[in-house]
């Protein structure tokens, strides 16, 4: 059984916009039935790539009809923290604040009638309000 | 049209005088011959002289009224008049032509030549307006001649306000149905006459109801076509034809239509970055269609050719007949930008 496995970047596209570099990428195991995601992500921490591993996650992969050969996306960002919540969260690089929905519109709701500080329930916002 | 009044004339006189000379030559009576001839030469001079006389002045007197505008033409001259002024002409020239050739001078550098390959390809030109406007000259001239309409005329059917109105206006209103329909079979009456027949105007498309025979022809057709694409008649098309043998991946027709959706899904996936989901009916079309390729069964059951050795044509199983497929889009199970078809 050959347990070599060839990875090949295919359509690179740097977006400036979204800042990050995406890339399809083929993965070629002969040997091999599939690939496991613990698999797939071990390989962004490569030398190869010469940015830190958790700018690099990788997703969508799909094995092709006859085993050997694997499609997915990658992507490298710029900065940390860039890339979207659920993909942070599955490589626990993100944690969400333990509120409930209602004790934040019941917060906000006091903060808004009372129109004083930040109160002793902190809550999840998004505007400038706090 | 001056230079060919100029050279008849001239050809005119010439005639005449090389006749006389003829004559004289061949009789040997020269000084007689001439003597008779001089008052006939002389009459025909002076003639000559008061034709030419009354032609200009017409020409004169053409050129004034030109000048002083009594012929417009900024709208142009109307078609059918230069056509036939044109055809007059044509048959001038040739027959100018003609006379030459028959009294045996050469046509070579004839100016009448050039004269008549002008008129000739201003006509030519004009051959395509004329195909144009055949159908218009054609009913103008049909009307013509039989005094109205023809009856497949569709100006025939423009609306009559006229068998609108109640003819019957001073009577009273008690039955409106029967008075407009008195008034309606009366106008009727106006406008075809004796009482006919109605015939209802061709404006509308008619519901066209396919016979059996009619429907098995199709069918027939259809299965002959699928036969001519099979694989029997194409091995036997390589074998008697002198074309090289071509090689080229084998896919099964009726998988090309998947693959083309596959190819499609794959580029949108891979430039979007996203993984689509596959619904139930995908995926037992995509199964479907593999499996077409792939089965065995393909090895030993080649397809229906009955049509084209005369047979009735039954379908196999294979080919099923395709159904319209109804396009039941639901809410939110369509990823903007991508469209599937179902």
């Amino acid at each position: 059984v050959n347990d070599t496995v060839t990875i090949r970047p295919r359509r690179l596209m740097t977006s400036r916009f979204l800042q990050n570099k995406q890339i399809v990428i083929d993965v070629l195991h002969p040997g091999k039935a599939e690939l496991r995601k613990t698999d797939l992500n071990h390989f962004k921490s490569h030398k190869m790539y010469k940015t830190a591993p958790d700018v690099i996650f990788v997703f969508g992969f799909r094995t092709h009809f006859g085993r050997s050969k694997t499609t997915g996306f990658g992507l490298c960002f710029y900065a940390k923290g860039n890339e979207s919540k659920h993909r942070l969260k599955k490589h626990s690089l993100y944690k969400k604040e333990k509120t409930s929905r209602k004790q934040n519109k019941e917060g906000k709701n006091r903060i808004k009638s009372k129109g004083a500080g930040a109160g002793a329930t902190p809550w999840r916002c998004h505007s400038k309000l706090r | 049209m001056g230079a060919l009044a100029r050279d008849l004339f001239s050809w005119g006189v010439r005639a005449s005088i090389n006749e006389r000379n003829r004559e004289a030559r061949l009789c040997g009576e020269g000084r007689e011959v001439l003597e008779s001839d001089l008052p006939l030469a002389l009459s025909l001079l002076n003639n000559l002289q008061e034709q030419v006389v009354a032609v200009t002045a017409q020409i004169q007197a053409l050129t004034k009224k030109v000048q002083a505008g009594a012929y417009p033409t900024d709208k142009g001259l109307s078609f059918l008049e230069v056509k036939d002024q044109l055809l007059l002409m044509y048959l001038m020239d040739l027959s100018y032509l003609i006379l030459d050739k028959a009294s045996g001078s050469s046509l070579q550098e004839h100016p009448a030549i050039l004269r008549l390959v002008e008129i000739r390809t201003v006509l030519e030109k004009l051959r395509p307006l004329d195909q144009k406007l055949k159908y218009q000259i054609d009913k103008l001239v049909r009307t013509a001649v039989t005094g109205s309409l023809s009856e497949n005329d569709p100006l025939r059917f423009k609306p009559h306000p006229s068998n609108m109105i109640s003819k019957l206006s001073s009577e009273d209103e008690d039955d409106e149905e029967t008075e407009e329909g008195q008034s309606g079979t009366s106008g009727k009456k106006a406008t075809k006459g004796a009482p006919r027949k109605y015939i209802p105007p061709r404006l509308v498309p008619v519901h066209y109801d396919e016979t059996e025979a009619e429907r098995e022809k199709k069918l027939l057709e259809r299965a002959k076509k699928r036969a001519l694409s099979s694989s029997v008649i194409r091995e036997l098309k390589e074998q008697y034809s002198d074309a090289p043998e071509e090689i080229r991946d084998s896919r099964h027709p009726h998988a090309t239509r998947q693959s083309q959706e596959d190819q499609h899904r794959i580029k949108y996936e891979e430039s979007m970055m996203v993984r689509l989901s596959v619904s139930k009916r995908e995926k037992g079309r995509r199964r479907r269609a593999n499996a077409m390729s792939s089965q065995l069964h393909s090895l030993t059951h080649f397809s229906d050719i009955s049509a084209l050795t005369g047979g009735t044509p039954h379908l196999d199983e294979d080919q099923n007949p395709i159904k319209k497929r109804k396009k039941m889009l639901k809410k939110g199970r369509k990823k903007k930008g991508f469209r599937r078809r179902r």
